[in-house]
């Protein structure tokens, strides 16, 4: 076999191939993460071995897995369980109204029911001196996240927002940049926490919180 | 093409919340059985399950089913996930990693040789040395890092990276032909 240098064009693409193998160790495996993230041509590559590959994924074979979707929709969408119910009271309340001013009310109800969806503030994350703070908002499917006041992590490291319901780990809902993060979820419900961590560019490697948490926030103490 | 798991996530992406409940159904047992063949330990296998649908209905919007099949993609997550856990484990479990690449053999190639990529892949790893597909097959299989397949082939570190590099590029060469 020759031991000529691979081109700077093969290196690249043995990386992304080294990069979905698996092979990397953790250092090597963020920087990689990073690059996908600030590099089309690099990303393009990933995905091609990922193609490629997936030429073994038949080698895994099927395992029985217990339904954990009980615990994942809790993690996802802990609103379903919130109570409808004093709506409902309330309308019983009207049984003395006549037919008129009932169809009245439950038309104004269908009007608020359908009127677009307003930003709804969820939480402000913020340090007690207000020197870097984010806000979230709800609106429609979606969480929104803008940073009102601060600067981005410095060069190299970024600001990564997780939400933890309770007693769950962190779940990553994405990376804090000079642009707004817009994530679908649902409305998070009281009790849940946003917090901020500071992790290596791309984001943390683990998929848990890595570096220090600057800035936390209990979803109903706002 | 058809692909009803992709069209699932595309579903996912628009909350559709029965869609994912049905995506669920249809592909745990596959993601399970990687999870489980990576990291080797069920209770971690089940804490990562979860951990990989929050991040399927999370990411769902950003599937491209332009990009490769739906269940090309979940398994990505399933296996990047698996990985980021192995590399955060502390050293040393190099061990086990001799019994599980043997288990890596093509098994499944026999058993899906109708499928055209499943057998272009075993084709192409037949163009590679033994010791080196072994390699491929026992990393992306079984999350085998460079550290833990420099001590299974009893080479230094660099030198294994050097083999798996160029088998790397060998093997494109013949999948992309």
């Amino acid at each position: 076999m020759t031991d000529a240098p691979l081109t700077p064009d093969e290196d690249d693409d043995a990386l992304a191939a080294e990069y979905v193998l698996g092979v990397l160790d953790l250092a090597e495996r963020a920087e990689a993460e990073a690059r996908i993230k600030r590099d089309p041509a690099f990303a393009a590559r990933v995905t091609g071995w990922e193609m490629r590959l997936a030429g073994m994924n038949d080698d895994f074979a099927d395992a029985p897995a217990p339904n954990l979707l009980p615990q994942i929709e809790a993690r996802l969408f802990p609103v379903a369980a919130r109570p409808a119910a004093p709506r409902r009271r309330f309308g019983f309340g009207l049984g003395w109204l006549s037919g008129a001013a009932i169809a009245a009310v439950l038309a104004l109800a269908t009007l608020a029911t359908l009127a677009p969806p307003r930003p709804e503030l969820v939480a402000t994350l913020a340090t007690a001196d207000n020197r870097l703070a984010y806000r979230i908002t709800h609106f429609g499917e979606a969480l929104q996240v803008t940073r009102v006041a601060g600067v981005p992590a410095v060069e190299g490291q970024v600001h990564e927002l997780w939400i933890i319901a309770p007693n769950a780990n962190p779940v990553s809902l994405g990376l804090l940049t000079d642009r707004p993060l817009v994530v679908t979820y649902p409305t998070p419900p009281d009790g849940f926490v946003f917090a901020v961590s500071v992790e290596p560019e791309g984001g943390s490697p683990t998929g848990q919180p890595t570096g220090p948490v600057i800035l936390t926030a209990k979803v109903g103490d706002a | 093409m058809d692909d009803p798991v992709a069209q699932l996530i595309a579903q996912c992406a628009a909350a559709d919340r029965a869609a994912f409940r049905t995506l669920y159904r249809d592909t745990s047992a596959k993601l399970m059985g990687v999870l489980l063949r990576m990291l080797r330990e069920r209770a971690e296998a089940e804490d990562a399950l979860q951990e990989v649908y929050t991040r399927v209905w999370l990411r769902a919007g950003r599937f491209d089913p332009a990009k490769g099949r739906g269940m090309t993609w979940l398994i990505a997550i399933a296996r990047n996930l698996a990985i980021d856990r192995l590399r955060a484990r502390p050293e040393a479990h190099g061990d086990d990693g001799l019994e599980t690449v043997q288990d890596s053999a093509p098994r499944a190639e026999t058993r899906l040789i109708a499928q055209g990529e499943a057998r272009r892949m075993s084709d192409c790893f037949a163009t590679l040395e033994p010791d080196r597909a072994d390699a491929v097959r026992g990393a992306y299989l079984t999350g085998l890092s460079y550290v833990d397949l420099a001590a299974r082939h009893a080479v230094p570190l660099n030198t294994m990276r050097t083999w798996l590099r160029r088998s790397l590029l060998k093997l494109k060469e013949c999948l992309d032909q």
